[in-house]
């Protein structure tokens, strides 16, 4: 998907150049690169295949740049559902164990009375 | 009262089922971006918000429960009924549960939004130290003798004194805010189906709670009884 969204991209980057008017001509050269600059334009306007080749390379660039974004954007969403879920978990953990408490307690004190309760019969007798 | 236990179970069970459903398929995640800077906005609602649902529920029920063990306790100090005492006793064993929920899904969802586990800012802190008083009451009650319950019956209106602070009067840095302006106040109208349902469920919850509570503190005081016509008799 993203390398469709990204090939889209290129594709309508060179389609809108296609479209656009003939650029104003370039400034005089001013670095030191000038010279090679200048070749790397009249190379790329000279053969269509090598722009073509060009472009493609910039466009895996790309992807990887952004998979590497969706990749840290995917591992964020992660890490919320993990928190979200290690919240819902708590919450029935510390539920479970007040109520198995409770429970416990209960069936403890019932025993105990019902004990008591049988003894003090057994004294009155 | 017994009976009804069963009932409040079925009802919050059918509630959270629901409210379950409304919080992660109906309610939204709300993500803005500032169009000046292109950065995400600090009010956005991510996944971890729905965290909120039933942590604020649960802060809610804990805050009633301290009132509740505090007019319970006064009450027992003023009219010496042990009735009042029962249920101030019940009140805070029930609000240390929910005060558990409260401070361990809170500190998970400080860490899923703010990166840390814990923040010393006024409201968690305040909130903390409720919890500790209320765990502390538990303790008194338990080795403090007899008169546990009445030292017992301060600590309780003590930590009650207190929610008022944790509530309202506390600043907060990054705890959202609460009260009048706060996030429950100004939830949107997606939100709000999701969020009072989920109150209602635990409110249900906590009644069950209280009510198994309150039964096993009616067997306590039962036992004691027992136990001293027991040592009247001579059978202990």
């Amino acid at each position: 998907m993203n390398k469709l969204v990204l090939a889209a991209i290129v594709m309508f980057s060179l389609g809108a150049r296609a479209d656009t008017p003939p650029p104003a001509p370039a400034p005089a050269p001013t670095t030191a690169n000038a010279a090679l600059e200048q070749q790397c334009r009249d190379a790329l306007n000279a053969d269509p295949a090598f722009e073509k080749a060009i472009a493609n390379k910039i466009g895996i660039q790309l992807d990887e740049e952004t998979l590497k974004v969706h990749e840290a954007a995917d591992a964020q969403v992660k890490m919320n559902e993990r928190h979200v879920i290690y919240a819902y978990a708590a919450m029935w953990v510390v539920a479970a164990l007040f109520l198995i408490y409770l429970l416990f307690r209960q069936q403890a004190l019932k025993s105990e009375i019902a004990a008591l309760r049988k003894d003090l019969e057994a004294a009155a007798k | 009262m017994k009976k009804l236990v069963p009932i409040f179970s079925i009802l919050a069970a059918v509630g959270f089922a629901v409210s379950l459903y409304e919080i992660f398929v109906v309610t939204p995640i709300e993500v803005s971006i500032d169009r000046s800077t292109g950065r995400l906005m600090a009010s956005s609602l991510f996944f971890n918000y729905k965290i909120m649902y039933f942590h604020v529920a649960h802060a809610f029920w804990l805050f009633c429960a301290v009132f509740v063990a505090g007019i319970g306790s006064a009450l027992y100090l003023k009219t010496q009924n042990p009735k009042w005492d029962d249920i101030a006793s019940a009140a805070v064993e029930v609000s240390v549960a929910f005060g558990a929920v409260v401070l361990v899904t809170g500190s998970i969802w400080a860490r899923a939004a703010w990166g840390v586990w814990w923040h010393w800012e006024p409201r968690l802190t305040m909130s903390l130290l409720l919890w500790i008083v209320l765990v502390g009451y538990m303790l008194v009650r338990r080795f403090a003798g007899p008169s546990g319950d009445r030292i017992a019956a301060g600590m309780a209106i003590f930590g009650m004194i207190g929610v008022p602070f944790i509530y309202v009067l506390v600043g907060s840095d990054s705890h959202p805010n609460s009260g009048a302006n706060g996030v429950v106040a100004t939830l949107p109208p997606d939100m709000r189906l999701a969020f009072w349902l989920s109150v209602a469920s635990f409110l249900l919850w906590f009644l069950a709670l209280m009510l198994t509570r309150l039964d096993s503190t009616r067997a306590e005081r039962e036992l004691r009884e027992l136990r001293e016509r027991a040592l009247d008799l001579g059978v202990l």
